[in-house]
């Protein structure tokens, strides 16, 4: 790039970053795309690296769906399962984040679904179960961190009561920061109904929550 | 003042503004929007205020031992055999014209050995002898038409079914 080219970028700062933000972006993109190229070919090494990279986005998302750690962890490594499985049949046709994302929501979904039953049994354990309670912040006083659970459960009952489908659709869109493209291709939807199932799922969380701001 | 949006689109509008995703210019054009519309201006502070509530809502941090648990998963299933490595690519399909072949060359192997050739009727069971012997004839008989030799008095086959 010639220094004029060099000058016009530096004069336009948000433009800049925002190109330099999309070209990371893509270049990630087709990384992972390009790893998991490597992983089909019997590159065990780039599979540990794509782990390396989602993992937690992978586990974060299907706690907030499943609202349980250990169920959670154990289907993200079902998730994992089947990416390796699958590897020889992959086909860089979508974004890779797209492919992953549409393996956890099913399995996040079927998982609530067969699980439908026991939800008041379940609800019940979890309030009593240590391990899926919000790990304490010790900079917090006890008052403050006793107000900050019974804040999170309400957080946590206002997105169990969501219908599974718009709980999937906040989850990726609030913590993912998946757009309405990419969450109506790992929902198999159309765009249109991706924002009709994430402005009736806003309208609910509004309605019970907006008190607490 | 009432609000010219269209619902959908302010609903958009909105929850794009809570998440920061509006671009400068839209941003500048919705708050000049929402200085003139009470409704909209409602909407917009409660998608904020439910935007920072669930910014509360942390993730837990992963077992350091997810990894390794998945990595003993992964060497549980992996394939060892070349038959297994064949499986993996081929999947279920191409046996079942395997399976239809075997099946087909056992029922053969069982009719040929009812034909004659297999163990004789037990001693104990007469019916089936005379039945051998029936179905032995109406062959021999079958023989003879084919090769020209007319059988006295025989009927077609279709009529000899006892």
């Amino acid at each position: 790039m010639n220094s004029d080219g060099m000058d016009s970028i530096a004069a336009q700062p948000s433009w800049d970053r925002r190109v330099k933000n999309g070209e990371a972006a893509q270049r990630l993109l087709d990384g992972d795309a390009e790893l998991m190229l490597r992983v089909r070919e019997g590159d065990e090494a780039c599979f540990t690296a794509l782990l390396e990279r989602h993992r937690n986005a992978v586990i974060h998302f299907l706690y907030r769906m499943v609202l349980n750690q250990a169920v959670a962890e154990e289907l993200a490594q079902d998730v994992f399962l089947r990416v390796y499985r699958f590897r020889s049949n992959y086909e860089p046709t979508a974004k890779f984040t797209t492919w992953l994302f549409r393996i956890a929501t099913h399995l996040g979904l079927n998982w609530i679904r067969d699980e439908w039953h026991e939800k008041t049994k379940e609800s019940l354990d979890r309030e009593q179960d240590g391990a899926t309670r919000q790990v304490r912040d010790r900079s917090r006083t006890v008052e403050q961190e006793m107000v900050y659970q019974v804040r999170l459960r309400e957080v946590r009952q206002a997105i169990e009561n969501l219908p599974s489908k718009q709980r999937a659709a906040v989850v990726m869109h609030k913590y993912e920061e998946l757009g309405y493209a990419e969450i109506a291709n790992v929902l198999r939807c159309s765009e249109s109904a991706v924002k009709s199932l994430l402005f009736r799922a806003y309208e609910s969380l509004r309605m019970r929550l907006a008190h607490m701001a | 003042m009432g609000c010219w949006l269209n619902k959908s689109v302010a609903e958009e509008l909105v929850v794009a503004y809570a998440a920061r995703t509006l671009n400068a210019d839209e941003e500048a054009d919705f708050e000049r929007h929402l200085e003139n519309c009470d409704g909209c201006r409602e909407l917009a502070a409660q998608q904020r205020a439910v935007w920072s509530v669930l910014e509360e809502w942390r993730p837990l941090p992963v077992s350091p031992d997810f990894d390794r648990k998945l990595a003993q998963r992964i060497a549980y299933t992996k394939p060892n055999g070349w038959w297994q490595n064949l499986f993996r690519t081929w999947g279920w399909r191409p046996l079942i014209p395997l399976a239809a072949a075997c099946t087909g060359l056992a029922f053969a192997f069982l009719l040929k050995n009812d034909d004659g050739a297999g163990a004789p009727a037990p001693a104990n069971q007469p019916g089936v002898r005379i039945e051998q012997q029936v179905e032995h004839a109406l062959d021999d008989m079958d023989m003879l038409k084919q090769i020209g030799v007319d059988a006295a008095g025989a009927k077609p086959r279709s009529s000899q079914k006892i």
